[in-house]
C-alpha cells in the first residue's frame, strides 16, 4: 500500500497538469476535465486518509528524492488528508451547484480559463495544506491568489474588476507581509524546511537569542496571513469580491481559499514557530482579539446589508472571526473547534452561496430583500437548503453549526482567562446571526400574491437540485456524526505538533 | 355536617336556581320562590344554631394541610344571628321596593348567595375557610351594589371590589406570614401562636398582625381605607344597602376579631405599637365618619358616613384588648346592626314612595309617614346613644372598657371621641325628625296627603326598631351570652 | 416495550403532522377525524407511558463525547408531558372550530401537530442536551405558527419571537456548556450535578453564567425586560396563543429553568447565593410589570398575554426560591395556571370568532349574548385572581408558603408582588367580567343579539378545562402529594 504515499505529490500535480492541459481545450471539454478531475483528487485524498488513519501516524514524502536541505518536502497526517479531501467534496459541490448559472455569468470565450483556474487553485490549495516548506509555500500563496483573482474577475462586469483590484492588492500586501517573515525566518535559521526551522528556533529559544525579531516575524506571518484570509479588520475586500464573483467561485472563495491560509497559518504555529512559543508571544491574545471583533462587527454589517450575497459575505467575516477566537485561545481544544469550524464552515457558506443563487434567480436576477419575498415558494429546493444553512449558521442542534459552537464553548471555559469575553461574543453574536439570518428565511417565505417570477423547475436543474441536497447531507452528517470528525481532527492535531 | 351543608346549601341553592333560571318571567311565581327560600332559610339555620352550637365540623381538606373547617362557636352565633334577622327583614322588605326595578330575579339569587356565604363565614373555623367566604362575600355582593346597572353604580361597584380585594390581600400576606408560625390552623381563643415564633421574630408576627387587621378593616371602612363605603353603599337598592351597611362591614369586624382573639391572641399584642396604630385609626375614623356625615346632603350617603363611624366604634372596642370593651363591641355589632339597616330601610321607603334623596327635602315628612318617620327617630336615637336604646349600653360599656383599660392617652382620649362623635350622630340624624315632624310655620300643610307605606315594608323596619330597642331594655340575656364569650 | 414509547409519542405527532399535507383527505370533515384520533391515540399513548412510568432511560442518538439524545420519564417529566397531553386532544378540538374562518388549514395543523411531539421531547428529556435540542425545534416549529396570518404584523411578530428565542437559547447554551465540563453527568439529576472539585474557586463566574442562563430560558418564558415578543405573538390564531403561548411554549421555557436550577445546578448549591437574589428580584418585578401593563392594554388577547407574563414568572419565582416547597409551587402552578389561562384564552377566542371583537370596550353585555361563555371566562378571572376554591388559591398559596419559608426578606417581598399582582389581575380581568354583565345604562339588547354561544366544538373544552379548575381547586391533595413525593 505504500504507492499511497505518492497520492499527495500526484494530487497536487494532476491540479497543474490539468490546468496546463484545459488552456487548450473548448469550454465543455474544460469542464469535463475539471470534473473528472475532482473526482479523482476526491479519490485520491480519501485513499490517503484511510491510510494515514491505518498508519497512525504522519509521513514525509520527498519529492525527487533531493534530501534536505535541498529538496521539496510534502508531510501527510490525518488532518491535512483530512482537509484535503473535505475541501475537494466541497469544491465538487460548489462546482455542480453553480454549473448552469456559468453560461450567464461568464463569456463562453473564456469559459475555458475558468477551469484552468480553478484547476490551479485546487492545485494550490492542496499543497498548502501538504507542503513541509515554507518556501514551496509561498510560491502556491502566490499561485492562489493569482488564481482567486482572475476567478473573481472573470465574470466581467465592472464591479467585479474594482473588487479583483481590490484584493488583489490586499492580498499582496499580506502576501508580501508572509514573505518578508519568511525571510526574516531563513535569516535566523538558515533553513526552509518546516521540521528543520522548528529545531532551530528551539534552539535559539533555549539561548536566548533574537528574542524581538522572532516577535516580529511571528507577527508579520500571522497578520499576513489575516489579510489574506479577511480577518477584521482586514477584511474590507471581501463583501465586493464574495459578492459579485460567479456563484462557484463565491463559494470556493469563501470557504475554501480563505480556509487554505487559515490552515497554513496552524501548520506554522505547530510545526514551525511551535505552539508554545507561539502563545507566549501573546499574539495569540491579539488574534482573539481581532477574533471577538470580528465576529461582532461582521454581523453587525451583514444586519445592514440588503443584498443578499453581500450579506452571506458578511458574514463569512465573522465566521472567520470565530476560528481567530478558537487560535486566539491558545488552547488544544480551542484549536480543535476552529478547525472543526473551518469545516462546518466552508460547508455552510458554500451551501448559503449556491442556495442563494437558486433564490434570486426566481427573483428576476435581483438580489436585494424585497424582489426575494416569497422566493423560497418559487424555488422549494433552495429555500429549504437556504434555511438549513441558516439554521446551521444560528447552531441549532442537527446541524455543523451547532458542534462547533459547543466546542467554542467548550474550549472558552477550559481557558479561565478569555472564557467570559469568549462566551459572551459567541452568545450575542448568535443573535446577530439569528437576525439576520432569520429575517432572510422569514422573508423568502413570505408570500406575495401573484408574484410576477416564475418558479424554478427542478426537474431541468437536477444537477443544482442534487448539489443542494447533498450539501444539506453534509452539513447533517457534521451536525450528527461529528464523534469520528472530532476525533481524527485532535488526533491530527497531535501527529502535526 | 349534614344539617351544616344544609344550612349553607339551601339558601345558596336557592340563589343559585334564581341565578340561572331564566324562565322565571312571572313576578309572583318569583316571590313566591323567594318567600320560600327566605323560610326555608330561616327554619334550617335556626335548627342548626340550636343543634350543631360549639361543634367543630371538618368538610374537606383543600391541600395537605388547609382543610375546610367549620366551628359554631358563640361569636360566630351572634353574627350569624344578625346577618339571617337583617337580612329577612330587608328581603322581606325588598317585595315592595323591588316592584318597579329591573333584573329582579338576579337581584333575589346574588341575595341569597350573599346570605349563604355570610353563614359559612360566621362559622368558619380556620382562616382559610373565613378567607375563602370572605372573598366569596365580596365578588357575591358586587352585582347588588352594581344592581342599578347605571355608569355611577358600576364605578362604585369596582371601587368596591377593588378596595375589598385590596384588604383581602393584605390578610392573605398576614395570614401566608402567620401560617408557618402557628401550632395549629383553627381559631383558638386566646391564640394559637407557637411559643418559639414569639419569642424568635415578634416584629415579623407584628406585621403580620398588621396586614391581617389592615386588611379586614378595609371592609369595615376604616380610615384610610374607608373611601369605598360612602360610594357604593348608597348606589345600592335601599334593602341591599341596608344589608351591606348592617351586615356586610361587620364581616370585616368578625375577622379582626379572629385575628386579635382567635389567632394572635390578645395578649400578644397588649400594649405593642399594633394596637397603638389601630386604636388611634379607628378614633380617627370615629370623629371623621361622623364629621363627614355631618356635612352630607343625601340621605342615603349621610347613613353610609354614619357607618364608617359606628363600625369603628367596634372596632376601638376591639383594639383595647379588654372585656368590657368587647362586650360593648359586641353589643355595638348587635345594636348597629339592626339600627342601620332599619335607618337605610327608612330611607329606601322614602325615596321609594316620594323620590326625595335629600335631605333638605324631607321638611313635613312626618305628617305624611308618621310611623316611619318614628321608627327612624327612634333608630337614630339608638345609634346616638340615648338610654334606654341598645346604643346607649353598648357606648358606655365601650366607655368603660377604655377606662378601664389604663392604656395611656387612649383611655381618655377614647371616650371624648365617642362623646363628640355622639353629639356629631346626632347633630346629622335629629333634624330631619325635627323637620319630619315640625316643618315650620311657612309649611303648607294643605298639600299633605298620607303616604305610609305598605305593610311589606313597614313592618320589617317595625321589627328592627323593635329589637334595637329591646336590646337596651333588656340586655341581661345578651350580656350573660357575651360573658361566656370572653373569657 | 414501554421504554420505546418515550420516543414514540415524541415522534408519532410528528409524524402525522408531516402526513397532512401528503395524505388525500376528500374534505375538511376527514382531516379533523383523522387528525383527532391520531392526537387522542398519542395522549393515550403518553397517559400509558405515565402509568407504566418506566425507570429506564432511551438513548437514540451520539453527538460528541457524552453528549446524546437521550430519553427519560421522571416525575417533573410525568407533569408537564401529563398536563400536555391532556391539554392537547381539546385543543384541536377547539382549533377546528376556529379555524373555518381562517385560511391554509392543512399547513397550521402541520406545524400544531409537530409541535406536540416536540414539547413532549421536551417533557421527557433525561439530560440537558437533549432539552435544549427540543427547545430549539420548538423555537423553529411554532414560527409558521405565528407568522400564519401573514399579515405584516404577523411577520413582524414572528420575527421577533425568533430573535428572541434564539438569543435566549444562545445564552441557555452557555450555562448548559458549563453543565457539561463542570457536572459529573449531563443527565437531571435531582439536586444537580456539579462537580464541587472541578468548579473550585470559579463559583462567581458560574453564578454569573447560572444567571445568564436563567435569562436566556427566561425568554421563552417571557421574562422581563425579554417579554415583549409575547404579547406581539398573540396576533396568531387563538388556538396558537392558548395553547402554545400560555402552556407549551412558554411553560417550557418554565420548565427548562426548573430543570435547570433543580436538577442541572441543584438548588443547594444555589441557595443564598447572589445569583438567587438576582433572579428572585427580576421574577418578582416581572410578575408586577405583567399585571401593571395587562391593565393598560385594551386589545384583549394582549392583555391575557401580559396577564401570561406575570402568571409565568409566579412559576419562575418558585424556582428562584430554590427550596423543595418553591419546586412544589412552581409544579402547581405550571399545571394550573395552563388550565386558567387556556380556559380565558379559549374564552377570548370564542368571543373573537363569534363577535368579531376585539378590545375590552366592545364587550358591552356580551354576557347577556354568550352567558356560557362569560360565566366560563369569570370563572378563570376568579381563578387567575386566587379565589380560594378555585385551583389558582392552591398554586399561589404553595408559592406563598415557600417563599414565607424561605425566609428572605426578597422572598417576602415576593409574596407581597404575587399579592399586587393579584390585585391587578382583579383589575383587569373583573373589569371585562363586568363590561359583560353590566354594560351601563342606555344599552340597548338588539346590539348583541345577533350573537351567541359557540358550538359544542369550542364550548366542550372550556367546559372540561372548568371542571378541572374546580376539581383542582378543590381537592388539590393528592395532587399536590404527587409533587410532593417527587423530591
Amino acid at each position: 500500500m505504500d504507492i499511497i504515499r505518492n497520492f499527495p505529490a500526484i494530487a497536487i500535480l494532476l491540479c497543474l497538469f490539468a490546468g496546463i492541459f484545459s488552456s487548450g481545450l473548448k469550454e465543455k471539454a474544460a469542464g469535463l476535465v475539471n470534473s473528472c478531475l475532482i473526482v479523482i483528487e476526491i479519490g485520491l485524498n480519501l485513499a490517503t486518509l484511510l491510510y494515514t488513519i491505518s498508519l497512525g501516524d504522519s509521513f514525509v514524502y520527498v519529492m525527487g528524492k533531493f534530501p534536505a536541505p535541498w529538496g521539496n518536502e510534502l508531510r501527510v497526517g490525518v488532518l491535512e488528508a483530512l482537509l484535503a479531501l473535505f475541501f475537494c467534496v466541497i469544491m465538487f459541490l460548489s462546482m455542480w451547484g453553480g454549473k448552469h448559472k456559468l453560461k450567464d455569468e461568464v463569456d463562453p470565450e473564456k469559459t475555458f480559463l475558468y477551469y484552468v483556474l480553478l484547476d490551479l487553485l485546487l492545485s494550490s490549495l492542496l499543497a498548502l495544506i501538504y507542503t513541509n516548506d515554507l518556501f514551496t509555500a509561498y510560491v502556491f500563496v502566490e499561485i492562489n491568489t493569482i488564481s482567486a483573482c482572475g476567478l473573481i474577475m472573470i465574470r466581467q462586469n465592472g464591479r467585479t474588476i474594482e473588487a479583483a483590484v481590490r484584493y488583489m492588492i490586499m492580498s499582496l500586501l499580506g502576501s508580501g507581509l508572509l514573505l518578508l517573515g519568511i525571510c526574516m525566518l531563513y535569516d535566523m535559521t538558515g533553513h526552509l524546511l518546516m521540521s528543520n526551522i522548528h529545531e532551530a528556533i528551539l534552539t535559539i529559544v533555549a539561548e536566548g537569542q533574537y528574542t524581538i525579531p522572532l516577535l516580529i516575524m511571528i507577527a508579520l506571518i500571522s497578520v499576513g496571513l489575516a489579510i489574506k484570509s479577511a480577518l477584521f479588520p482586514f477584511h474590507a475586500w471581501l463583501p465586493d469580491a464574495y459578492g459579485y464573483s460567479t456563484v462557484s467561485a463565491a463559494a470556493i472563495l469563501s470557504s475554501l481559499v480563505s480556509k487554505g491560509y487559515i490552515f497554513l497559518l496552524i501548520k506554522i504555529m505547530y510545526r514551525v514557530v511551535g505552539i508554545d512559543i507561539f502563545r507566549n508571544s501573546h499574539i495569540t491574545d491579539i488574534l482573539f482579539l481581532f477574533g471577538l471583533m470580528g465576529m461582532i462587527f461582521g454581523s453587525l454589517s451583514a444586519i445592514r446589508e440588503n443584498d443578499v450575497r453581500r450579506m452571506i459575505a458578511f458574514s463569512s467575516v465573522a465566521q472567520i472571526g470565530y476560528i481567530y477566537m478558537g487560535f486566539g485561545m491558545g488552547t488544544e481544544a480551542g484549536m480543535v473547534a476552529s478547525i472543526f469550524h473551518i469545516l462546518s464552515h466552508a460547508a455552510t457558506k458554500s451551501l448559503l452561496f449556491i442556495a442563494a443563487i437558486g433564490l434570486t434567480e426566481v427573483s428576476d436576477g435581483k438580489r436585494q430583500f424585497i424582489y426575494l419575498t416569497g422566493s423560497g415558494y418559487r424555488n422549494k429546493m433552495s429555500g429549504v437548503t437556504f434555511t438549513v444553512g441558516s439554521l446551521a449558521m444560528v447552531g441549532v442542534p442537527l446541524f455543523s453549526g451547532f458542534i462547533s459552537k459547543l466546542l467554542f464553548s467548550q474550549a472558552a471555559i477550559l481557558n479561565h482567562g478569555k472564557m467570559l469575553p469568549a462566551m459572551i461574543v459567541l452568545a450575542i453574536s448568535t443573535i446577530l446571526n439569528a437576525i439576520y439570518f432569520m429575517k432572510t428565511v422569514i422573508r423568502i417565505y413570505t408570500p406575495v400574491p401573484n408574484s410576477p417570477y416564475p418558479p424554478m423547475d427542478l426537474r431541468e436543474h437536477w444537477r443544482y437540485a442534487t448539489a443542494l441536497f447533498l450539501f444539506i447531507v453534509l452539513n447533517v452528517v457534521l451536525g450528527v456524526f461529528s464523534d469520528p470528525i472530532v476525533r481524527l481532527i485532535s488526533n491530527g492535531l497531535a501527529m502535526l505538533g | 355536617m349534614i344539617t351544616l351543608l344544609t344550612m349553607l346549601g339551601i339558601p345558596f341553592f336557592f340563589g343559585l336556581f334564581l341565578c340561572c333560571n331564566r324562565n322565571i318571567t312571572n313576578r309572583k311565581t318569583l316571590l313566591s320562590i323567594v318567600s320560600l327560600g327566605f323560610v326555608a332559610t330561616a327554619v334550617v339555620t335556626v335548627f342548626s344554631w340550636t343543634s350543631l352550637l360549639e361543634q367543630e365540623i371538618t368538610v374537606f381538606w383543600l391541600t395537605q394541610n388547609l382543610p375546610l373547617m367549620f366551628h359554631l362557636d358563640r361569636i360566630g352565633l351572634l353574627f350569624s344571628i344578625l346577618a339571617l334577622v337583617v337580612f329577612l327583614c330587608a328581603g322581606f322588605f325588598s317585595f315592595s321596593y323591588m316592584e318597579h326595578e329591573k333584573k329582579e330575579r338576579r337581584y333575589y339569587g346574588f341575595y341569597f348567595l350573599v346570605l349563604a356565604i355570610l353563614q359559612g363565614l360566621c362559622f368558619a373555623g380556620n382562616m382559610v375557610t373565613y378567607y375563602l367566604f370572605f372573598e366569596l362575600l365580596t365578588l357575591s355582593s358586587l352585582p347588588l351594589v352594581m344592581q342599578e346597572n347605571t355608569k355611577e353604580a358600576i364605578m362604585a361597584g369596582l371601587k368596591y371590589l377593588f378596595y375589598s380585594l385590596c384588604g383581602a390581600y393584605f390578610c392573605l400576606f398576614g395570614f401566608y406570614i402567620l401560617f408557618q408560625n402557628e401550632s395549629t390552623i383553627s381559631f383558638l381563643w386566646g391564640g394559637n401562636l407557637l411559643a418559639d415564633s414569639i419569642v424568635a421574630h415578634p416584629v415579623l408576627l407584628q406585621v403580620a398582625a398588621t396586614c391581617m387587621i389592615f386588611g379586614f378593616s378595609v371592609k369595615a371602612g376604616m380610615f384610610p381605607m374607608h373611601g369605598w363605603l360612602p360610594t357604593a353603599h348608597p348606589v345600592a337598592p335601599a334593602p341591599a344597602s341596608a344589608a351591606l351597611s348592617a351586615v356586610i362591614v361587620k364581616a370585616g369586624v368578625l375577622g379582626i376579631i379572629r385575628v386579635i382573639y382567635y389567632q394572635f391572641g390578645a395578649f400578644f399584642l397588649q400594649g405593642t405599637k399594633v394596637q397603638t396604630l389601630f386604636l388611634s385609626l379607628s378614633l380617627i375614623t370615629v370623629f371623621m365618619g361622623s364629621l363627614l356625615a355631618y356635612g352630607e346632603p343625601v340621605l342615603k350617603k349621610r347613613l353610609a358616613y354614619s357607618t364608617v363611624s359606628q363600625v369603628s366604634y367596634i372596632l376601638f372596642g376591639l383594639f383595647l384588648l379588654q372585656g368590657t370593651a368587647f362586650t360593648g363591641s359586641m353589643l355595638h355589632v348587635l345594636g348597629h346592626g339592626f339600627m342601620k339597616a332599619s335607618l337605610f330601610l327608612c330611607a329606601g321607603a322614602i325615596i321609594h314612595l316620594t323620590g326625595k334623596t335629600r335631605v333638605e327635602e324631607f321638611t313635613g315628612l312626618g305628617k305624611e309617614m308618621p310611623i316611619l318617620l318614628w321608627c327612624f327617630t327612634i333608630s337614630s336615637l339608638g345609634l346616638i346613644g340615648i338610654p334606654p336604646t341598645g346604643g346607649f349600653l353598648s357606648k358606655w360599656y365601650l366607655a368603660i372598657g377604655a377606662l378601664d383599660s389604663e392604656i395611656p392617652f387612649f383611655s381618655y382620649v377614647g371616650p371624648v371621641v365617642l362623646l363628640l362623635s355622639a353629639l356629631l350622630t346626632a347633630g346629622y340624624l335629629l333634624p330631619i325628625t325635627v323637620k319630619g315632624f315640625l316643618p315650620g310655620a311657612e309649611f303648607d300643610t294643605e298639600k299633605i296627603t298620607k303616604k305610609e307605606p305598605n305593610l311589606w315594608m313597614l313592618l320589617p323596619v317595625l321589627i328592627l326598631t323593635v329589637l334595637s330597642v329591646l336590646m337596651g331594655i333588656l340586655p341581661n340575656g345578651l350580656l350573660g351570652f357575651l360573658g361566656s364569650v370572653f373569657r | 416495550m414501554s421504554v420505546s414509547l418515550l420516543c414514540i409519542v415524541i415522534l408519532f405527532p410528528m409524524l402525522v403532522g408531516a402526513l397532512i399535507p401528503v395524505l388525500p383527505f376528500s374534505n375538511r370533515k376527514q382531516m379533523e377525524l383523522y387528525l383527532f384520533a391520531m392526537v387522542v391515540l398519542n395522549s393515550l399513548l403518553v397517559w400509558t407511558l405515565i402509568l407504566l412510568h418506566p425507570a429506564e432511560s432511551l438513548t437514540v442518538a451520539k453527538f460528541t463525547g457524552n453528549l446524546t439524545i437521550t430519553f427519560r420519564l421522571d416525575g417533573m417529566g410525568m407533569v408537564f408531558a401529563g398536563l400536555v397531553a391532556t391539554l392537547w386532544p381539546f385543543a384541536t378540538l377547539y382549533a377546528f372550530e376556529y379555524m373555518t374562518k381562517e385560511s391554509h388549514e392543512k399547513v397550521f395543523f402541520f406545524f400544531y401537530t409537530m409541535t406536540y411531539g416536540v414539547t413532549l421531547g421536551i417533557a421527557l428529556a433525561e439530560n440537558i442536551l437533549t432539552m435544549y435540542f427540543f427547545y430549539e425545534l420548538l423555537t423553529l416549529v411554532t414560527v409558521p405558527l405565528v407568522m400564519h396570518t401573514l399579515t405584516r404584523e404577523a411577520i413582524l411578530a414572528s420575527r421577533k419571537y425568533l430573535y428572541y428565542s434564539l438569543g435566549g437559547a444562545a445564552f441557555a447554551f452557555i450555562g448548559m456548556i458549563f453543565i457539561i465540563l463542570y457536572g459529573d453527568t449531563i443527565s437531571f439529576t435531582y439536586g444537580g450535578v456539579l462537580d464541587l472539585h472541578k468548579i473550585g474557586n470559579r463559583v462567581d463566574i458560574l453564578l454569573l453564567i447560572y444567571v445568564f442562563s436563567f435569562m436566556g430560558f427566561g425568554v421563552k418564558a417571557a421574562i422581563c425586560p425579554f417579554n415583549s415578543w409575547l404579547p406581539q405573538a398573540g396576533v396568531a390564531p387563538t388556538p396558537v396563543t392558548a395553547l402554545l403561548h400560555a402552556v407549551a411554549v412558554v411553560k417550557s421555557g418554565a420548565f427548562a429553568i426548573l430543570r435547570l436550577t433543580y436538577f442541572s445546578y441543584g438548588m443547594e448549591f444555589l441557595r443564598g447565593t447572589w445569583a438567587q437574589q438576582v433572579v428572585l428580584a427580576i421574577t418578582s418585578f416581572t410578575i408586577v410589570y405583567g399585571c401593571g401593563r395587562a391593565i393598560k392594554e385594551t386589545h384583549l388577547k394582549r392583555r391575557l398575554a401580559y396577564s401570561t407574563i406575570s402568571n409565568l414568572s409566579y412559576i419562575l419565582f418558585g424556582a428562584a426560591l430554590m427550596s423543595p416547597a418553591g419546586l412544589v409551587g412552581a409544579l402547581s402552578h405550571l399545571v394550573f395556571h395552563a388550565f386558567m389561562k387556556i380556559t380565558s384564552f379559549f374564552c377570548a377566542g370564542a368571543i373573537m370568532h363569534q363577535t368579531e371583537k376585539h378590545y375590552v370596550h366592545e364587550l358591552d353585555g356580551l354576557g347577556y349574548a354568550m352567558p356560557k361563555t362569560f360565566t366560563i371566562f369569570t370563572l378563570s378571572a376568579l381563578a387567575l385572581m386566587g379565589v380560594p376554591g378555585l385551583a389558582g388559591f392552591i398554586s399561589k398559596w404553595n408559592l406563598a408558603y415557600a417563599g414565607i419559608e424561605s425566609g428572605l426578606p426578597l422572598g417576602y417581598i415576593g409574596v407581597g408582588c404575587l399579592l399586587v399582582s393579584a390585585l391587578f389581575t382583579a383589575i383587569y380581568m373583573m373589569t371585562i367580567v363586568i363590561r359583560g354583565f353590566f354594560p351601563g345604562e342606555g344599552f340597548d339588547k338588539n346590539q348583541v343579539a345577533s350573537f351567541q354561544d359557540p358550538n359544542w366544538k369550542m364550548l366542550l373544552p372550556l367546559c372540561f378545562f372548568t371542571v378541572f379548575i374546580l376539581y383542582f381547586g378543590l381537592f388539590s391533595s393528592s395532587f399536590i402529594g404527587f409533587l410532593q413525593s417527587l423530591i
